[in-house]
């Protein structure tokens, strides 16, 4: 067997092997009296059938198979021998493949990167510095408050933040139009669930009041044929009811399941939740800032075969996603290359940066990880013991190495700490991981 | 005879391990229209073949009786030919069959 490796590109290989004719027509020979025991031809008793019906009969499509076979066999030992680590699937492309003559084939394939992870020190990190403020757990516990409002019929005039009980007419040139018509909508005033000035037209509405408003349709509405067009809103006004925010006590602190005695109590949970909230939020946004600023400052080509191999999870998990009743392979390949792409080059770095410089998983913190998760479940043995197990610890330990490179290159980039408010922070991160 | 009767004499090759063995020594074995003659065999087949026939013998094969529920049937009766070529000659049956 003669192997010559070309390289044609950072990551492509072309690997031509060629094997003897004798090791094939061995093979094919050995094949051909194996069909020959077992094979039934009508006009023949089983076992009985020459060699040379065999083999008019079988030659090619046996031939075929056992070239198939060589070459994926010498594929893989030429990559043994040659040191090579491909990374996906090969290319065949057979060269000379006659009976009688040395088969010659190309197998092109590609193989890792070699990556040289650098510039470190040029990835610029915004690191969120962020505290709850007394302000921030009084804006919580509002919010809190007005989830779990409850409702109360008023006589008086309807104001913002009230909800009003309508029948409404809707009518376009004059003429009632599909969908403009309600009776008992539930509204609530200020929240811009319909088009601009039609909640404002009701503000100042009591119980029991009929009124007209007119409005204009805003030009980028969805229904094009009333986009941009004036309307007139018959409005009949059956009931005015205004939030009434609960109190307080022990019965709202259990719905939050905090054990909380008074005001006092409450607001420190709160404020705990809330510290873990930002804790996190932060640490998604360094995150991703790290791995944003490890892809730019390091642009690795990577091999399709891998990328294809991600883009085919990406495929099984959107189809999971939406319910799995399609076969993943409809969905387009193209929307996922570059997503893909992205995951890869990460992992690949990830994986450059652990090798390089030996990070390892702290058992320490392993273990402090999987007391943290424990802690939120009911069960919190259970939840140790599944993750006693190597397999499920793996996947604690992938985390931990996680953030072992965060911290690493956190270390030696450019971290700017800056001043956000909690609000800010939180969205900070949100934002990116859409 | 003419050339459309040319086509009708012979119906395919028959396959058997007599069949082969008799390929052996250079006899072919052909199933052939029940009404063929051995001088209309050996025509059709050095024409079609393009070889030279030294001989013809033709057998008549009854076909099996086959009793069922229902009664007697009869499988088709089969007429052969066994044809033997020129010394050297062949005929290759892959693109007939």
């Amino acid at each position: 067997m003669q192997v010559s490796v070309e390289t044609t590109s950072s990551i492509e290989r072309r690997m031509t092997i060629g094997v003897p004719s004798q090791e094939i027509d061995k093979a094919v020979a050995e094949r051909l009296q194996q069909t020959a025991r077992t094979v039934r031809l009508n006009g023949f008793r089983p076992g009985k059938v020459p060699m040379s019906v065999v083999k008019r009969r079988f030659g090619d499509s046996v031939r075929q198979e056992v070239v198939g076979e060589v070459m994926r066999d010498s594929y893989v030992k030429a990559l043994d021998d040659q040191k090579i680590s491909p990374a996906g699937w090969p290319r065949f492309e057979p060269k000379v493949m006659e009976e009688g003559k040395d088969l010659e084939f190309i197998a092109i394939f590609e193989v890792m990167p070699e990556i040289e992870v650098g510039g470190l020190d040029k990835i610029a990190i915004e690191k969120p510095v962020s505290e709850v403020a007394d302000k921030d757990i009084d804006t919580m516990i509002d919010n809190l408050r007005r989830q779990q409002a409850t409702f109360k019929s008023v006589k008086r005039k309807s104001k913002k933040k009230d909800v009003v009980n309508i029948d409404f007419k809707g009518y376009v040139d004059g003429e009632a139009f599909s969908g403009g018509e309600a009776t008992g909508h539930q509204l609530t005033l200020g929240s811009d669930s319909m088009i601009p000035g039609f909640e404002d037209g009701i503000v100042g509405a009591k119980a029991g009041d009929e009124l007209e408003i007119e409005v204009t349709f805003p030009e980028e509405y969805h229904n094009e044929e009333l986009a941009g067009k004036p309307a007139k809103f018959e409005i009949k006004v059956n009931d005015v009811q205004e939030p009434v925010l609960p109190e307080l006590d022990k019965a709202f602190f259990e719905k939050f399941g905090l054990a909380a005695e008074d005001e006092e109590s409450f607001r420190v949970e709160v404020k705990k939740n809330m510290e873990r909230e930002l804790k996190q939020a932060v640490s998604t946004k360094v995150k991703n800032d790290v791995v944003a600023g490890l892809l730019e400052q390091n642009d690795i080509q990577v091999p399709q075969g891998l990328v294809d191999q991600e883009i085919d999870r990406l495929r099984q998990d959107a189809v999971q996603r939406f319910g799995g009743q399609m076969d993943f392979n409809q969905l387009p390949k193209e929307i996922f290359q570059d997503q893909a792409a992205r995951r890869v080059k990460t992992g690949l770095l990830f994986q450059e940066l652990v090798r390089k410089n030996e990070l390892k998983a702290d058992p320490a913190k392993v273990e402090e990880k999987i007391q943290e998760i424990a802690s939120t479940y009911e069960t919190p043995d259970e939840v140790v013991t599944y993750y006693g197990v190597p397999e499920n610890k793996a996947q604690i330990e992938s985390v931990v190495i996680e953030d072992a490179i965060v911290d690493f290159v956190l270390q030696q980039a450019k971290v700017k700490e800056k001043k956000m408010k909690y609000e800010d922070a939180v969205k900070a991160a949100q934002a990116q991981q859409d | 005879m003419n050339q459309e009767r040319i086509y009708k004499v012979l119906l395919g090759p028959h396959v058997s391990e007599k069949a082969s063995m008799a390929a052996e020594r250079g006899q072919y074995v052909f199933r052939v229209a029940p009404d063929a003659t051995k001088p209309e065999v050996k025509k059709a087949v050095e024409q079609l073949f393009n070889v030279t026939v030294e001989g013809v013998q033709i057998l008549n094969r009854k076909g099996k009786l086959k009793r069922t529920q229902r009664g007697f049937g009869k499988r088709n009766d089969i007429r052969k030919a066994y044809v033997k070529l020129a010394e050297g000659q062949d005929i290759d049956f892959l693109d007939v069959e």
